[in-house]
């Protein structure tokens, strides 16, 4: 059983015969045989502990009258209290519809847009020129958006570059960065700029793994672009499609908070305002206190939890992978 | 002569054959919407870089804030950013917090992701879960603001690095890198003729990662480099800010918002002029430079490293 094998080991290929030999050792000789791996293993570890699974434990402060100035054990314990206050709360269901009119609109035009731009791209036969466009297109994926805000304010500001032009035409300034009623629009346009490009890169491999001779059988059986496009390239990319749907689900409430931070001044709250700013803005700014921010954290934390889990359900249902394999 | 031989020299293009030439008007509409979006993008940044060259004079002639042909060109933007002042201190920090927090970054992936490839191992299981889990759920701003305080990082600038120093997604891809490009036989190898787990890592494993070991290094470095939120959150009282909170404030104070009034006043306390917008393009470019320089080296691997980690996690 010894011999070197030939095959790539992949953990399949190790899974037989691998478990048979360790079940024999007793855990001090694992231990003996292992702690360097462990050792590696440890500041990860230790790092999650700290930052993430100990601070998670704080949440539980959302079902406490929680003050940092007295000992822990003396919170007295308010069950549902702050949620309830949370919903009742005047800034919170706004904050909260708001949160899912982006994640809606970025759900609708950022995944159809991504998809085009891949096909568009992936269509473009000179490969010297599609490299181009691509260094092109990723390349605001990487930018701040502190960055991608000033840009935006330069060019379609009220002083800025197309203000400007329809000055010098004798047009009206443009109040673009300032309006509340076009912030959405205003969002989608940030987005298309910075990460349209970003979100194509994934489609764009799932169209290069499609067995070409797939479209040369249906070129060859009298298939059109359109009718290979349909039949052929939507079907392959489909799993990726789904993956990143149910990821996209599962982050529905969560749209970032850099860019409404940024542009809440100059646009005003009421349309700025998503889950993630109204906690910055509640608890750590404002007065509404600890317990407060934690409920709405929490709030935000559960539901993301049971999307995700309810999304990759239905994606396994339906015969697609999922983000994780059922084991 | 064959009909084929004639032919083939013609054929330029990379086209297969069977793929039927697209119409003129498909081609225009096609070639018209990826120039329009790759002119989007590159036409501002170039406004950008224009601006920040241009002198006082040319912008007040344009009447804007940004131009697209700088007509005098002016070096006192940069001039300014690099003489020693506030600009300067903020761009030495930003540097030196992309630096550490990339090393310590990389060094605590790294060694995740190696302890976790080797499948079967003490613990292994475990390990594992508690980094998908991170997937799952976060702790939530308040709690990691609680937590960041009470460890005595607040207003310390390791709370702008030790807080989000671990990004689990990468350790997920580089573990999957190591199980399925790094052949086994190699690693047997190298324990037959006793290595043991650090020289192995440090001989074998790294050595033959160095394209992805790149691409996680330059997310970890962009991340750094575009901090805002973490400083806006655990540091807010310190005088010396990173550049995006910096830009930040010029970009409030020049919108005459009242963000920007206590920025407005700093410079007039300091008898300084309010930044102008070739100053505040300059720095937009300095921002940007960074990240153009590292970018092409590392571009290739994009695709690469985005789907190991897209049909792994």
């Amino acid at each position: 059983m010894a011999t070197l094998q030939t095959t790539a080991p992949t953990e399949a290929d190790h899974a037989p015969d691998r478990p048979r030999v360790r079940r024999k050792r007793t855990v001090a000789q694992r231990l003996r045989h292992d702690w360097p791996l462990l050792l590696l293993a440890l500041p990860v570890v230790a790092h999650l502990m700290v930052f993430h699974y100990w601070p998670s434990a704080w949440n539980i402060i959302a079902f406490l009258d929680y003050s940092p100035y007295r000992p822990f054990w003396e919170n007295p314990f308010v069950g549902f209290a702050w949620f309830e206050r949370l919903f009742n709360d005047p800034y919170f269901t706004p904050a909260l519809l708001n949160t899912l009119k982006f994640s809606a609109a970025n759900l609708l035009f950022m995944f159809p847009l991504s998809i085009v731009l891949a096909l568009a791209m992936n269509s473009i036969v000179s490969i010297r020129l599609r490299s181009a466009f691509q260094s092109v297109v990723y390349l605001p994926h990487f930018f701040s958006w502190v960055l991608v805000v000033t840009v935006f304010v330069q060019v379609l500001g009220s002083d800025g570059l197309i203000s400007n032009w329809l000055m010098g035409m004798g047009g009206e300034r443009l109040n673009f960065t300032s309006n509340p009623d076009t912030f959405m629009l205003l969002v989608w346009m940030q987005w298309a700029w910075k990460d349209a490009g970003w979100g194509m890169i994934i489609f764009l491999a799932a169209l290069a793994s499609i067995n070409p001779s797939l479209y040369e059988a249906a070129a060859v059986d009298g298939a059109n672009r359109w009718r290979r496009m349909w039949h052929i390239t939507l079907p392959s990319i489909r799993p990726v499609i789904i993956l990143l749907l149910i990821l996209q689900i599962g982050g529905i409430l969560s749209v970032g908070f850099e860019q409404y931070q940024l542009q809440r001044s100059s646009i005003g709250y009421q349309s700025t305002e998503v889950l993630d700013t109204f906690v910055y803005y509640q608890s750590i700014v404002g007065n509404q206190g600890e317990s407060f921010g934690t409920a709405a954290g929490l709030f935000k934390g559960v539901i993301g939890l049971i999307l995700i889990l309810v999304a990759n359900n239905i994606a396994h249902r339906l015969g697609e992978q999922g983000i994780y394999q059922k084991s | 002569m064959t009909a084929t031989d004639v032919r083939k020299p013609r054929r330029r293009s990379a086209r297969p054959v069977w793929d039927e030439e697209p119409s003129i008007l498909g081609k225009l509409v096609k070639a018209a919407f990826l120039l329009c979006y790759a002119a989007a993008i590159v036409l501002p940044i170039w406004a950008v870089v224009a601006t920040s060259f241009a002198s006082e004079r040319a912008l007040t002639r344009a009447g804007g804030n940004l131009l697209l042909l700088p007509t005098d060109v002016s070096l006192q933007a940069y001039r300014e950013i690099f003489s020693g002042g506030a600009l300067t201190d903020s761009l030495i920090l930003t540097g030196l917090l992309t630096l550490c927090g990339t090393a310590i970054s990389m060094v605590l992936t790294i060694c995740g992701a190696y302890a976790l490839s080797r499948t079967g191992s003490l613990l292994h299981r475990p390990i594992l879960w508690l980094i998908l889990l991170t997937f799952l759920f976060g702790p939530g701003m308040y709690p990691s603001f609680l937590v960041v305080q009470q460890l005595g990082l607040f207003d310390s600038y390791w709370s702008l690095i030790l807080p989000g120093a671990v990004g689990t997604f990468n350790i997920i891809i580089l573990r999957a890198f190591f199980q399925n490009s790094i052949p086994g036989e190699l690693l047997d190898a190298a324990k037959m003729d006793g290595a043991g787990e650090f020289r192995t890592l440090f001989l074998i494993v790294l050595p033959m990662s160095k394209a992805i070991l790149a691409v996680i290094a330059l997310f970890y470095a962009v991340g750094y480099w575009n901090l805002y939120f973490q400083a806006v959150l655990y540091t807010p009282g310190l005088d010396t800010q990173p550049i995006q909170v910096v830009l930040q404030r010029m970009l409030m104070s020049s919108q005459g918002l009242p963000e920007g009034a206590q920025a407005a006043a700093q410079y007039q306390a300091q008898g300084e002029a309010a930044p102008t917008a070739a100053l505040k393009m300059a720095v937009v470019v300095c921002t940007i430079i960074p990240i153009v320089i590292m970018y092409p080296f590392i571009q290739k691997h994009f695709t690469k490293a985005v789907i190991t980690g897209a049909v792994k996690g």
